[in-house]
């Protein structure tokens, strides 16, 4: 009796639930699966598993798709399918790092601007956020870019200072809401430090907002670093879909279009799975749903 | 009512005439002129002759500004004639004294920077002080080259502060209509030189009038004037007070075996210019160009962008159009004028010169291997499928010191003697130097890169010591250059004039950074070889030596080079021209007439 009651509570938790809910969502479990395997495409370009010879030239100017090219060869013969392949890898390390950094510095803005709202500290935080936000985002890239010149993680640095304020923004407005209920203020009585309070007591509880933003920013950051390429303002060194596109026009006057489906197609499956699973888990993160 | 009527007769009527015809003919119809619309690929970034560095800007200067002398119009190999000069100047037995008169009665344009806003005369003392502002570093120029250290007096004029009140000794006008130019030494390319966007002439009331904003604000006294001007297009009317000279198509060489095609005879006996508005429309992307080329009612040039290629000809070699394109546009196509080269540049340790002889031979191994990995062949293909030719050395087939027999060598790829001349050098993965290319920003020069970077590690070259630095625009990248900041310099050079001597001046030691010299190439051989030859006019002896410069070049392994493109220029079968931007730009443009329709009526009877 004792441990079905034990279960029962522990299936009540946010994250149990959420869990639960996500284990009965096809979609998300669909686009988790393919989330999956291209983590393992990025991963086994990282270690060098494959897509090892994305910037040899193995093959001759535009060859067709065949067994020994999978998606052809671009202009100067190197195999499109292994320079698919590893901009996987470049996607998600910009996705990760930009979403993960991104979510990080907005949690802490936002969390600290929260919890003194209506103080100088929130002021000031709420207007940098208003001046990030008013710039447009390619210019700033563009400006940050040519500030950095040669500078790889030039992109990463505009994409992080410009997505870390939606996530700020939400967790300013969950902070506000949290901070009033009892067991805070119980917190504040018993005099526990205010840092403690907001890294250790209200934080945490934002944790289903950041991941389900972080997912976002992620989605976010790979399709701006795919334009950022193409504008050439993205990779510096190594291959993106972005610059396969950019490659593309080029040849798709002359009638070749393998470049350009190919990383369309990646991305597109990519862009898709990432959105359906960032639905799938803001569905089981909300506690509203049933 | 009315206005709906004329309406739907001008659809009508729009409806029944040819694709090709529509911008004429709309043009004629609405406005009563003829309009030719021209397409470049780039805008220019001035329209100051002081500056008009590159094959742009010469399409707009040479057009709306004068030049002392200019190529025949159709004359091939190219020919000098004079254009405002009245006719070739007198030159001293030891060719080192010039007395050019020029024309009466030449008038700049009207404009507000003349007194009563009327355009003057021109006189002789413009050019004078048109050619003066080449040695006026307040007005940045960039053409000074051409003149340094060939006049008499002007270099020291330069010296003692460019002052314009001061005459120059080797530098006169003797009156309104006859100049005097005395040189040091001989120069046989001087009056090359003189029908460049470099020497054209300006009046120096508008230079001072409108101070930087003569930049964009042209006032020349040349067959057009510019009325509008931005990043998008320019615009020309003719010039009503342009000089009336008939043309004479037989002296301007035409030759109706290979030209009549282009229907320029009707020119024959008229005074140029025969278009009322001249239109130039700036379309960087080639998509967008060929596709407002084939629309038929925009603009009616272009230059084939090279991913047209399979489509539209039917052959390489010869070049001939698939009868789709033939039965609609004329075509010309021809090798370059110029090259592209990639140079190393000797004042970085990492490939030039060092000052301990073992390690100074060490690099000239290493510049060697990279020669002998290097696939022509491959770069013509991917680039410019395969419509370029590949030569050794700097010597372009386009020059008549071209030569065919010279040994392939430096532009066969062996892998096998890439390798052994790195192990020869001691070279290994780990001690060689890394390797920065440079290129302005964009996907060609990234696929350049990767494409040479692939050759390399072919060799034994490691991938992660070879990288690209991109510069944000052509500009950063040319600043780069003068500055000598890169190790490995890849460029394009389009001939000035037709001489070799334009091209072997690239490798001329006292030309190094900020000169012309971007590898900064220092051989005394060359350079005496090149001191002699500059004084000397065409000639066998003149050829050979040339040539030996040449081999030097290719012996020391200081570039991989050369390749020329073929260029082919198409436009619309209405447009009477044979419009080749070959040399200084669009000379050609004040030649150009439209079929009207009576002319069409005309051909086919």
């Amino acid at each position: 009796m004792s441990g079905q009651s034990t279960a029962a509570i522990r299936r009540e938790g946010l994250w149990s639930k959420a869990v639960y809910k996500f284990s009965r969502d096809r979609a998300g479990l669909v686009s988790l699966a393919i989330v999956s395997i291209y983590t393992i495409v990025a991963l086994g370009a990282w270690g060098g598993l494959w897509a090892t010879e994305w910037a040899d030239v193995t093959g001759g100017k535009w060859m067709p798709v065949s067994s020994e090219h999978w998606f052809g060869t671009n202009i100067i013969g190197q195999d499109i399918f292994q320079r698919a392949l590893f901009s996987t890898r470049t996607t998600f390390e910009v996705g990760f790092v930009v979403a993960l950094l991104a979510t990080a510095v907005g949690a802490l803005l936002g969390a600290v601007a929260g919890f003194f709202s209506g103080s100088w500290i929130d002021e000031i935080a709420l207007w940098m956020m208003g001046v990030l936000d008013s710039i447009p985002f390619y210019l700033f890239v563009a400006a940050i870019a040519f500030a950095l010149q040669d500078n790889p993680y030039a992109m990463h640095v505009a994409m992080i200072a410009t997505f870390w304020t939606t996530v700020a923004r939400l967790v300013r407005g969950e902070v506000i809401k949290l901070k009033s209920l009892e067991y805070v203020e119980a917190a504040h009585a018993i005099g526990v430090p205010e840092i403690v309070i907001i890294f250790r007591h209200i934080l945490p509880n934002t944790f289903h907002i950041l991941l389900v933003q972080g997912t976002i920013t992620f989605v976010a950051a790979i399709k701006s670093e795919v334009i950022l390429s193409f504008l050439g303002l993205g990779v510096k060194e190594g291959m993106s879909w972005g610059l396969m596109i950019s490659e593309s026009t080029m040849e798709v006057m002359a009638g070749f279009f393998n470049n350009f489906l190919a990383a369309s197609a990646f991305l597109f499956v990519l862009v898709m799975a990432f959105n359906m699973f960032s639905d799938a888990l803001q569905d089981a993160l909300d506690p509203k749903k049933v | 009512m009315r206005s709906i009527l004329v309406v739907i007769m001008a659809v009508a009527i729009g409806a029944c005439g040819g694709e090709g015809q529509q911008a004429t003919q709309a043009a004629a119809s609405t406005t009563g002129l003829k309009v030719y619309r021209h397409a470049m690929d780039q805008a220019p970034s001035t329209l100051d002759p002081v500056q008009a560095s590159n094959v742009y800007a010469n399409h707009v200067v040479v057009n709306a500004y004068d030049t002392l002398f200019s190529y025949k119009y159709l004359a091939r190999p190219y020919a000098l004639k004079p254009n405002l000069a009245v006719e070739m100047p007198e030159i001293s037995d030891d060719e080192l004294t010039y007395t050019i008169r020029i024309k009466q009665g030449v008038r700049f344009i009207d404009d507000p920077a003349f007194p009563d806003g009327k355009g003057r005369e021109l006189i002789a003392e413009d050019f004078i002080y048109s050619i003066k502002r080449q040695f006026d570093p307040s007005q940045l120029p960039v053409g000074t080259w051409f003149w340094i250290e060939r006049i008499v007096g002007l270099d020291a004029w330069k010296e003692a502060g460019s002052d314009y009140s001061i005459e120059v000794e080797g530098f006169r006008a003797l009156d309104d209509y006859t100049i005097r130019i005395q040189l040091k030494r001989p120069y046989p390319q001087l009056l090359d030189t003189l029908t460049t966007g470099y020497s054209a002439i300006v009046p120096r009331e508008a230079v001072e009038y409108y101070g930087k904003e003569f930049a964009s604000h042209p006032v020349g006294s040349g067959p057009f004037k510019v009325i509008e001007y931005d990043t998008a297009k320019i615009l020309f009317e003719r010039n009503e007070h342009y000089r009336q000279e008939p043309v004479d198509i037989w002296y301007e060489g035409y030759d109706p075996e290979t030209q009549a095609y282009t229907g320029v005879e009707v020119i024959h006996g008229r005074s140029p210019p025969f278009i009322d508005r001249l239109e130039i429309d700036f379309i960087g992307e080639d998509a967008a160009r060929w596709s407002s080329f084939t629309k038929g009612n925009e603009v009616q040039y272009t230059v084939l962008p090279n991913e047209q290629v399979d489509q539209v000809l039917a052959s390489k070699n010869p070049v001939t159009f698939k009868p789709e394109y033939a039965e609609k546009y004329h075509g010309y196509d021809v090798v370059e004028f110029g090259f592209v080269f990639n140079a190393f540049n000797m004042d970085h340790a990492e490939f030039g010169y060092r000052e301990d002889p073992v390690e100074n031979h060490r690099n000239k191994l290493l510049r060697c291997a990279l020669i002998k990995a290097w696939d022509w062949p491959a770069r013509s293909e991917s680039f410019y499928f395969g419509l370029a030719k590949i030569y050794p050395g700097i010597i372009p087939p386009a020059v008549p010191e071209f030569d065919p027999d010279m040994s392939r060598d430096s532009v066969t790829r062996d892998v096998v003697e890439a390798r052994r001349l790195l192990k020869e050098g001691g070279w290994t993965a780990e001690n060689l130097p890394v390797f920065i290319f440079g290129g302005a920003a964009g996907i060609k020069n990234r696929l350049f890169f990767e494409q040479a970077r692939s050759w390399f590690k072919e060799v034994g070259y490691p991938m992660e010591k070879m990288k690209l630095k991109q510069f944000a625009t052509f500009g950063d990248l040319s600043k780069a250059w003068r500055n000598s900041e890169l190790m490995y310099v890849s460029k394009g050079w389009g001939l000035d004039y037709p001489d070799a001597e334009n091209t072997l001046q690239l490798f001329y030691g006292p030309n190094k950074t900020p000169g012309s010299n971007d590898a900064n190439y220092l051989n005394p051989e060359y350079d005496a070889l090149y001191e002699k030859s500059s004084v000397m006019r065409s000639s066998p002896e003149r050829t050979r030596i040339y040539r030996e410069m040449n081999q030097m070049i290719v012996d020391d392994c200081v570039a991989h080079t050369g390749l020329s493109r073929t260029r082919i220029f198409m436009w619309h079968k209405d447009v009477i021209a044979l419009p080749d931007r070959q040399i200084v730009g669009g000379f050609f443009l004040k030649y150009v007439d439209l079929k009207t329709e009576d002319t069409i009526v005309e051909q086919i009877n």
